[in-house]
């Protein structure tokens, strides 16, 4: 066991430090007292912060420019997820040059650690991560996310559109 | 028998014997498409160039017969670069679209990308556009950009099966693989076709899209199709078996298996199984673990005298299983339920037996052995004469090989106690009104054992999965039924983890008082 010895001679200079504290918080009185607009608190419900657009919150599904989803169910995402919490179902499509497609994409958003893996290893930027944070549910249904959900909720207005085109792809010769 | 030399390494190959096969021999790598040990040579991958000594330009491995004291080697620079501009030749119009092809995982482009390309490519002309998803037949479907044109499917329909469906139109880069009109790949060997396709040109239309190869994990086992044994890979993940590839076998079946092979691992799935043991009294069913079952199907055993017991038996189980099956039922009742008899001589001269078992041979010789020789019209005029009391069935795993199940099971059930055993439920076992047991079995992905083929071949294979965990072998029911308890694998002693108790890099004590953290921790 060690004996860390008190040096009472010292410690008589702590009322120094306790004047320091007092000025920084008088200093941040006056401050938010004659410019409101730039106080650092939020009245939080009613007030909310955004985050920047690169922000990684929530998943978002990209959709083509006809409105039908980009993914083409290669489970690239669910396989690089570290936290196994994408569920994909792939099916054959009728129109030949799209092939494959997913009839069910489902993400646990609870087990969903948000690093952005699914994100990185999609090769036709069919999901993102959005800047949606605040997404509250009443029962444990209402954090696994459906396809649509993914892709057409109301918050996305009728869905992001994906930069990779196929059909741009095809006239250039890939 | 002409010495060359592989890469340095002398071999020593058959007459006649090509430079691939050398290679194959010492196991080397090299870079080949259309080649297949098992199909004729065509040499139009040009994959596989060798540099020989004494010979200016490379020439291909798999259509060069070795000559006494050829030297050849594939790991000079001039065929390293070589290998990699042929790639990009089969690249040029290669769609490259492996995020949707359903080989990617376990495709020979990716693999050989992967070892000798590595490259970008400097084709800037567009690529030529062919048919996607063409409907091959009932089994296969067809990518014609995908189609590095190694012309092994061709080969495979001219020399193997010998139906001819397939072959390669119109020409340059243009070249598709392709059916005539109105004819479509339909043999009992088309997929096949599937396997050797190096790229995912030919897809199964069981497997497409279903999984991705690389949830998979596999695992040897042996056909249970028909008496012949292929020797199979059976794929598989926690949710089930999804399909099933040949392992090559000399003796028995090449490199090839049959289409109605590959179905087979369908019942062993969880939808089609037994789950729960079932005790139908006086019309009621009551749901029960397949031990209790068993259990309670001893004290109706118990109760019968021997010559009312009657045991059926089918050839879908292993031979330890008839060992024990046959140990613990004394009675000399025991019937072995054949189904189809007729067909049982039927061979198409290539795979495909009559005999839709993959045990038959070994029950009767199990049955010789055990001196017990009965005729099936036996236990019918049994049962129908109440003779026979008591009648437990080993019922086959697959029911679809057995085209008179539903009038057996009926015919069966007229007995006072039937006990069941059977790995897949079946809508025929309504016909149970009362006093009968149906007991959960273990399918042959479940349990490690030994099938007798046609010729008399032993082929032993271990355990793949589990799918029902609580099901039980014949050789476990048996135990459990005749009153006894289940033999327990001996376990060898535990290894100690540690001679002493003590690390062997353990520090001492009067040496970590020299340690500088414990030393002058007084000054932290």
């Amino acid at each position: 066991m060690s004996v860390v010895s008190n040096k009472p001679d010292k410690s008589h200079w702590y009322f120094i430090s306790i004047l320091g504290g007092l000025f920084i918080t008088a200093k941040h009185l006056i401050k938010n007292l004659l410019n409101k607009d730039k106080m650092m608190t939020l009245n939080y419900p009613e007030q909310k912060f955004e985050y920047s657009p690169r922000f990684k919150g929530n998943h978002v599904l990209t959709v083509k420019k006809d409105g039908a989803i980009r993914c083409t169910a290669c489970m690239l995402c669910a396989t690089n997820c570290p936290a196994e919490c994408i569920k994909i179902t792939a099916a054959e499509h009728n129109d030949p040059a799209v092939e494959k497609f997913p009839i069910a994409y489902e993400i646990d958003i609870l087990r969903c650690v948000f690093c952005g893996f699914c994100e990185e290893a999609c090769p036709v930027d069919a999901i993102r991560m959005g800047p949606e944070w605040q997404t509250p549910g009443l029962s444990g249904s209402a954090f696994t996310y459906d396809i649509n959900h993914l892709a057409y909720r109301p918050q996305l207005k009728g869905g992001v559109v994906s930069v990779v085109d196929e059909v741009e792809r095809h006239k250039s010769g890939i | 028998m002409p010495k060359c030399t592989i890469n340095g390494v002398d071999v020593e190959v058959k007459d006649g014997a090509t430079i691939m096969e050398a290679f194959y021999k010492l196991d080397q790598g090299i870079a080949h498409y259309c080649y297949h040990p098992g199909l004729s040579v065509a040499g139009v991958c040009r994959l596989c160039i060798v540099d020989i000594e004494g010979n200016p330009r490379p020439q291909i491995a798999c259509n060069t017969v070795v000559t006494e004291g050829m030297k050849v080697t594939n790991q000079s620079e001039k065929i390293k670069d070589g290998v990699k501009w042929v790639l990009d030749f089969h690249l040029i119009n290669h769609p490259l679209d492996c995020p949707v092809c359903d080989q990617a995982g376990e495709c020979g482009l990716q693999e050989q990308y992967m070892e000798y390309g590595k490259y970008n490519s400097e084709m800037a002309e567009p690529k030529v556009k062919k048919h996607k998803v063409v409907d091959l037949g009932p089994t296969v479907v067809l990518d014609s950009e995908r189609c590095v044109l190694c012309s092994r499917c061709v080969r495979f329909t001219d020399e193997v099966s010998k139906t001819n469906e397939l072959g390669l139109f119109n020409r340059g880069d243009k070249t598709e693989i392709g059916t005539f009109e109105g004819k479509e790949l339909n043999n009992k060997y088309s997929l096949n076709t599937v396997d050797i396709c190096p790229v995912g040109a030919l897809t199964s239309k069981d497997f497409r899209f279903r999984q991705r190869v690389w949830y998979l994990k596999n695992s040897e086992t042996v056909c249970t199709g028909c008496s012949t044994g292929c020797n199979v890979k059976v794929y598989y993940n926690k949710e089930g078996a999804f399909r099933v590839k040949p392992v090559y076998n000399e003796k028995v079946n090449g490199h090839w298996m049959c289409d109605e092979g590959r179905d087979i691992y369908k019942f062993v799935n969880i939808e089609h199984r037994q789950t729960v043991a079932q005790k139908i009294t006086a019309g009621k069913k009551s749901e029960m673990i397949p031990g209790q079952a068993a259990i309670e199907a001893h004290q109706v055993i118990k109760s019968t005298s021997e010559s009312n017991l009657a045991v059926v038996l089918t050839g879908q189980y292993t031979n330890e299983e008839y060992d024990a099956a046959l140990n613990n039922f004394k009675t000399k009742n025991i019937f072995h339920w054949k189904n189809k008899e007729e067909n049982w001589k039927d061979f198409d001269g290539l795979l495909i037996r009559g005999d839709k078992n993959p045990n038959s041979k070994g029950l009767e010789t199990a049955l010789s052995k055990a001196g017990i020789n009965t005729d099936w019209k036996d236990l019918e005029s049994g049962i129908n004469s109440g003779k026979f009391t008591t009648v437990v069935v080993a019922g086959p795993e697959n029911i679809k090989a057995y085209p008179y199940f539903d009038d057996r099971v009926k015919m069966i059930a007229k007995a006072k106690n039937v006990i069941w055993m059977t790995a897949c439920s079946n809508e025929s076992f309504k016909a149970f009104q009362n006093n009968a047991l149906i007991i959960p079995m273990k399918s042959y992905l479940e349990k490690a054992g030994t099938f007798t083929n046609h010729a008399g071949l032993d082929q032993s294979f271990k355990k793949a999965t589990t799918i029902v965990s609580h099901a039980l072998t014949l050789a476990e029911a048996s135990f459990l039924m005749t009153g006894q308890a289940l033999p327990m694998p001996a376990t060898a002693a535990a290894p100690k983890f540690m001679e002493h108790d003590r690390r062997t890099d353990q520090v001492m004590i009067e040496n970590r008082k020299k340690n500088e953290f414990v030393f002058k921790r007084g000054n932290l």
